[in-house]
């Protein structure tokens, strides 16, 4: 073996690792269409207080998580049945959003609604959550912009301490959008981008 | 300048097409036929010509399912190919000469 040869096949590894990384099958779907549910669900919440009907809130909001969790659950089911290679990023970026999907359901909903603690906390806990799980996709898919991204919703949770409790869930609006469905669009401009190496044949 | 110091790489490994398929398969849980033949730049023939050398030495599993309708065939690393290739890659370091290795690291 001659020097040349071994160098192009320290290329052909590199390339491949390269290529396979690249291969980012999480389309951003889903996260567009939470912040789209979430912000519905916010814009519902306020309707209801205006038409003072606050006892439908919490019905407003189940009807909207159960909308997001149908859709993820059909998302999923096709991107099984169509995706090419999982990676292990990939496989990592499943679990965590389950996990904190759990996380979001108990903490959103369950707990407040058995009055552990009041629903004026909702949105500082939420964005805290969204935090960790913006930060830590980052770290799975190694992109730095969505890092920075969880720590906005961080800042954001701290942000929000001194807006009056009412309030608060408009406070999260912005930040949905900003560190929510700008990096899912990204995500999916990616997605797009490194499609012809996921694409059926 | 060639290099005939050093034992000769595993020969199983040694070859465009299955080095380029370990690497691919490396960094994935599974990877069906199609997407390798894809990122690899082969054919149908050459690809399973290769798999199953892979397979025969137990580097890799082959495993064929349908989804839906459509016959699908998924591959996947074993815990004997990451050795392997991992024994592959230590070898390759040795075979540079010191500049390269360096400039390799980087």
């Amino acid at each position: 073996m001659d020097e040349h040869e071994l160098k192009e096949e320290i290329r052909l590894i590199k390339d491949m690792v390269e290529k396979t990384r690249k291969t980012t099958a999480e389309s951003g779907a889903v996260f567009i269409f939470w912040g789209f549910v979430i912000i519905a669900a916010i814009i519902g919440t306020y309707a209801l207080i205006y038409f003072s009907q606050p006892r439908w809130i919490w019905i407003n909001w189940i009807a909207f998580m159960a909308l997001g969790f149908i859709f993820s659950a059909i998302h999923s089911s096709r991107r099984d049945k169509t995706e090419k290679a999982k990676t292990y990023a990939q496989i990592n970026f499943e679990y965590l959003c389950k996990g904190c999907a759990i996380v979001f359901v108990l903490m959103g909903l369950v707990f407040p609604m058995l009055n552990i603690y009041s629903y004026e906390v909702i949105p500082i806990l939420m964005a805290t959550i969204g935090g960790l799980l913006l930060f830590v996709t980052g770290v799975i898919y190694e992109l730095s912009f969505l890092k920075w991204c969880g720590g906005l919703w961080w800042v954001g949770a701290l942000a929000m301490i001194p807006i009056p409790g009412d309030y608060r869930s408009l406070a999260f609006i912005p930040l949905l959008i900003v560190g929510y469905l700008v990096p899912g669009f990204i995500f999916n401009s990616r997605y797009r981008k490194n499609r012809p190496a996921n694409d059926n044949q | 300048m060639t290099i005939n110091k050093f034992p000769p790489l595993d020969p199983v490994i040694h070859s465009q097409v299955r080095l380029a398929v370990l690497s691919v398969l490396i960094g994935v849980k599974e990877a069906d036929f199609n997407y390798l033949k894809k990122v690899t730049e082969t054919t149908d023939g050459n690809l399973s010509t290769h798999l199953s050398k892979l397979e025969e030495a137990g580097y890799m599993t082959i495993k064929k399912s349908f989804k839906g309708k459509k016959p699908v065939t998924t591959c996947s690393i074993t815990e004997k190919g990451k050795r392997a290739f991992a024994r592959y890659l230590e070898a390759l370091k040795d075979y540079l000469p010191p500049a390269s290795n360096q400039e390799t690291k980087e």
